[in-house]
């Protein structure tokens, strides 16, 4: 189970009134520019890649990081819930990891934010994930004779789990949008003025804001549960895991997802979700922290409504009467925000895995 | 027939989880276990008044906190056979031990979680209830913490208790059940193991041959299985170790059994080797050089105690073949001739740690008329076969109405 972390954002003070005008307050945002170069190191990136598509770091050697995170889905999932390890199904849906290297704070309800080492673990070694004894995972790395070759021209020595720990991360900083409209500058008209709607009247760069489109913060939006986090029961155990886990109350009668009340134990924190990266939305829908929301331009309808229901909505959030032309603007500009996919064998690892483990020879002579 | 039991039909579920294995504390297979400390006593009594005779195997002793019931007893049986008392839904207790093998699992190696081969042998899980020491090295002090053990174990059940009390929760037959068995509003997986360690000690034979020979009835035994017995308690020896009603002193010996060589051949159960000196706590140093199960030695960290497994109780063992803790012999004839060779396998191999063999353990000198005798005296020990259908298994539903999640919807 992964290690709950104390986020401590501090949200937005709610002074942020709405009837300000935007035009003023656009200012106090930071652009969306383009993200950082990361410093990468390719052998290290490669061991990685080949450990993200590889099922035999999950406990039953069933399920792979990307069979939740699929390349052509922006290393997403295109199911509204995610798939969980076999045996169980999952309560909310499997986000992009492309940018996750830039992030700061990770998971739907921010609860991890220290760093994508710890994020890695917890998808290894949680029980609807990856349900990896991760001793096992090791001696598994240490049987294949073509991971004993990628771990020591990595660097790392032989396998160790710790080192698996780090290979991920390293892959993972080499998905970063590429060719994106945004960061070339060849936006269509159409985009730019979904631009201007984004930063003026539409008033999305209070929480979406800086390289990823994201303040990194928690708010509540209103998007409706999805029932079938309940009406699943194999989705419902694995979420009454994770509360039972996190230390949630009465768990057993929970009908909603608590999202950042998780972390704070706070009430008004509840229905609250961390802010998400607006970066390669065009492959990876459907939307929001349960799949609720199917298309850009139902996200788009969302907000236009004012957002959804919920006596904890954050106030930011009014109806924004925009018009059908402002509306696809909007979708335009989300849509720039998008580049190319990285499916191709830069970022895939593409050779088949060995069926069997190779014995290792003269067993009782070599050391272990 | 002995015991076969009738099986109602229910349905049933369960869970499990992964091990958490960066963190410190890991649980491993074992859970809690007695110390070396009753070794020496062992010894010391058979010096004095003579190892416990043979004797009819009673009652299995009940724990006074966790006292039988039917209720208790259904759903343990129901739970033992739910596969969904392990990680992926797929591997429960039945899995490895299955009544038509014995309620063991006939290969050398147990089968494994999936993705994995075990590294001993199963154990059958007739009379278990008896056994102070569980598992080959006796790591597990009782039925309850043993299933608890197997549930969990990265090689077994590889289920997280978390996930498993989860999955109990929204199977509704379950929380009836647990709530009829322990009077618990929502199951607790704790309860799980209890109602399975309750079934278990159902799983009990008291009626072979042996048993009614010793209860009195001479003709029990035929003049074979006699002259064997005559052979078990002298010649042979085998009653220093294989002694009172559970045919076994419970204490550690090494008697020289070598290790399976699927080790030099077999990936995949050399990636379970290695995990498992991790699991059971060897040093940097022991991982390293281990080459074969170093048995009792994992838990009292005693360099005498490398290569001392249990003394295998002997009850059943018609339908529990292979033998051993890693499985090498597969009839009673290989072990009786093992035996007889003072130790030592048909190609002369023995334990690699020779130092702490048993003094016990030396060529014996038996006729082929003996070694037969001896073993038509081992197969006296079991009786009829026991076999159980598999209970229909209870399926999971919603805990809540559409109705009723719109409502909490409504309300936010
Ligand atoms: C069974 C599906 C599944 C598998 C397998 C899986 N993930 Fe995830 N992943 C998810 C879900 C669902 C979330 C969001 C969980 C939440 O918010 O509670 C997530 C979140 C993440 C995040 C955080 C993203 C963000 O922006 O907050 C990263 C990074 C990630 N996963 C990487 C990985 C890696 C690396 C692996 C393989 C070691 C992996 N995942 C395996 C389903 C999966
Ligand atoms: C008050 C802060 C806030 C404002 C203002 C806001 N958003 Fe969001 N946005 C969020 C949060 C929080 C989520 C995640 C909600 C969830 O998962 O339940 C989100 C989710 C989204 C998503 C889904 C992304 C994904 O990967 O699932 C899109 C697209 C989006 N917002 C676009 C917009 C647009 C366009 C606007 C302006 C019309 C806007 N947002 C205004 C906070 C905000
Ligand atoms: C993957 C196979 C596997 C699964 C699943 C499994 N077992 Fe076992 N069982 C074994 C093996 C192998 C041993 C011997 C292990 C050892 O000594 O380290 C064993 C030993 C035992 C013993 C000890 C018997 C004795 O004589 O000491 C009992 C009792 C037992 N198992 C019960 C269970 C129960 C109850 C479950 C379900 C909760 C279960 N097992 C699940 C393979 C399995
Ligand atoms: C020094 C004590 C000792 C003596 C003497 C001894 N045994 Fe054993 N026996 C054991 C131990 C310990 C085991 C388990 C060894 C292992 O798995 O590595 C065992 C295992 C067995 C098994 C396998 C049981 C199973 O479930 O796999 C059989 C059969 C057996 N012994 C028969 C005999 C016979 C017959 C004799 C006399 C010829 C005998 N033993 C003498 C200690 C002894």
């Amino acid at each position: 189970m992964g290690v709950r972390v104390k986020t401590g954002h501090t949200l937005l003070a709610a002074t942020l009134g709405l009837g300000m005008a935007f035009g003023a307050q656009a200012g106090k945002y930071p652009d969306i520019t383009s993200l950082p170069d990361l410093k990468i190191n390719a052998a290290k990136a490669e061991l990685g890649k080949r450990l993200f598509f590889d099922r035999r770091i999950s406990g039953d050697a069933g399920i792979a990081c990307s069979d939740c995170h699929k390349p052509e889905n922006a290393y997403a999932h295109p199911d509204a819930l995610s798939p969980g390890y076999p045996g169980n199904g999952h309560f909310r849906n499997s986000p992009s990891v492309i940018n996750a290297a830039h992030k700061k704070v990770w998971m739907h309800d921010g609860r991890l934010g220290t760093n994508l080492n710890d994020v890695t673990r917890e998808m290894l070694t949680e029980d609807y994930i990856m349900n990896m004894d991760m001793r096992i995972m090791q001696e598994r790395a240490k049987q294949d004779p073509k991971y004993v070759q990628m771990f020591k021209d990595a660097g790392y020595g032989e396998p160790s789990n710790g080192s698996i720990r780090k290979a991920i991360p390293e892959y993972l900083k080499t998905l970063t949008s590429v060719n994106a409209p945004i960061d070339t500058g060849k936006m269509s008209a159409s985009a730019k003025r979904g631009q201007k709607l984004f930063k003026g009247k539409a008033g999305c760069i209070q929480c979406h804001n800086g390289p990823l489109a994201t303040d990194g913060k928690a708010y509540n939006t209103g998007v409706p549960e999805n029932f079938d986090i309940f009406l699943d029961p194999m989705n419902h155990h694995a979420f009454i895991a994770f509360a039972m886990f996190q230390g949630i109350e009465d768990y057993m009668n929970l009908k909603r997802d608590p999202g950042y009340y998780n972390i704070t134990m706070d009430a008004a924190d509840t229905g609250k979700f961390v802010t998400p990266s607006l970066r390669e939305l065009k492959y990876s829908a459907p939307y929001m922290h349960n799949g609720m929301v199917k298309s850009l331009y139902d996200v788009v309808a969302f907000y236009n409504r004012g957002g959804g229901k919920d006596s904890r909505k954050d106030s930011r959030l009014k109806p924004l009467k925009l018009g059908k032309q402002d509306i696809k603007d909007l979708v335009a500009f989300l849509e720039s925000m998008s580049g190319d996919p990285l499916t191709s064998g830069q970022h895939v690892w593409k050779d088949p895995y060995p069926a069997e483990y190779p014995v290792i020879e003269n067993w009782t002579q070599v050391k272990n | 027939m002995s015991n076969v039991i009738q099986t109602p039909t229910l349905l049933a579920a369960a869970i499990t989880t992964a091990l958490l294995a960066g963190c410190a504390g890991q649980a491993t297979s074992e859970s809690t276990a007695a110390p070396a400390a009753e070794k020496s006593m062992a010894a010391a009594t058979m010096a004095m008044a003579g190892p416990a005779p043979l004797a009819p195997l009673g009652e299995p002793p009940i724990p006074p906190d966790n006292l039988q019931s039917p209720a208790k007893i259904e759903l343990g049986k129901i739970l033992f056979f739910d596969p969904r008392l392990g990680g992926d839904a797929s591997t429960g207790c039945s899995t490895c031990h299955e009544p038509d093998q014995g309620w063991a699992w006939a290969e050398d190696f147990s089968r494994g979680y999936p993705g994995t081969v075990h590294w001993r042998n199963s154990q059958t899980i007739i009379n278990s209830a008896y056994f102070p020491r569980q598992f080959w090295a006796g790591s597990a002090s009782s039925n309850e913490s043993q299933a608890r053990g197997a549930a969990r174990g990265g090689v077994a059940g590889n289920g997280e208790a978390d996930i498993m009390e989860a999955r109990l929760r929204v199977i509704p037959e379950y929380v009836e059940r647990f709530r009829e068995a322990f009077g618990t509003e929502w199951p607790i997986v704790r309860d799980a193991w209890r109602a399975i360690a309750s079934f278990e000690r159902t799983l009990v034979q008291r009626d072979t041959p042996l048993d009614k020979y010793l209860l009195g009835d001479k003709s029990a035994l035929d003049a074979e299985q006699l002259k064997g017995k005559e052979i078990f308690e002298g010649k042979g020896g085998c009653i220093q170790c294989h002694n009172g009603a559970i045919t076994s002193d419970q204490d550690f010996h090494n008697i020289g059994i070598p290790p399976n060589k699927r080790w030099e051949e077999d990936g995949l159960a050399q990636i379970t080797f290695r995990f498992e000196q991790y699991a059971k706590g060897q040093t940097q140093e022991g991982y390293r050089k281990a080459k074969s199960d170093w048995g009792f030695y994992y838990r009292s960290k005693n360099a005498w105690d490398k290569g001392k497994f249990r003394t295998a109780p002997l009850r059943y063992l018609k339908y529990t073949a292979p033998y051993m803790h890693n499985g090498v012999f597969y009839t009673l004839e290989e072990v009786v001739d093992f035996y007889d060779r003072g130790g030592f396998d048909e190609d002369g191999r023995t334990t690699l740690f020779k130092e702490n063999k048993s003094s016990l353990i030396k060529p014996l000198g038996l006729t082929d008329d003996e070694k037969g005798a001896l073993v038509a005296f081992l197969e006296s020990m079991s009786g009829e076969e026991m076999l159980m259908d598999k209970p229909a298994m209870p399926e999971y539903a919603p805990l809540f109405t559409k109705a009723e999640l719109e409502a909490a919807q409504e309300a936010k």
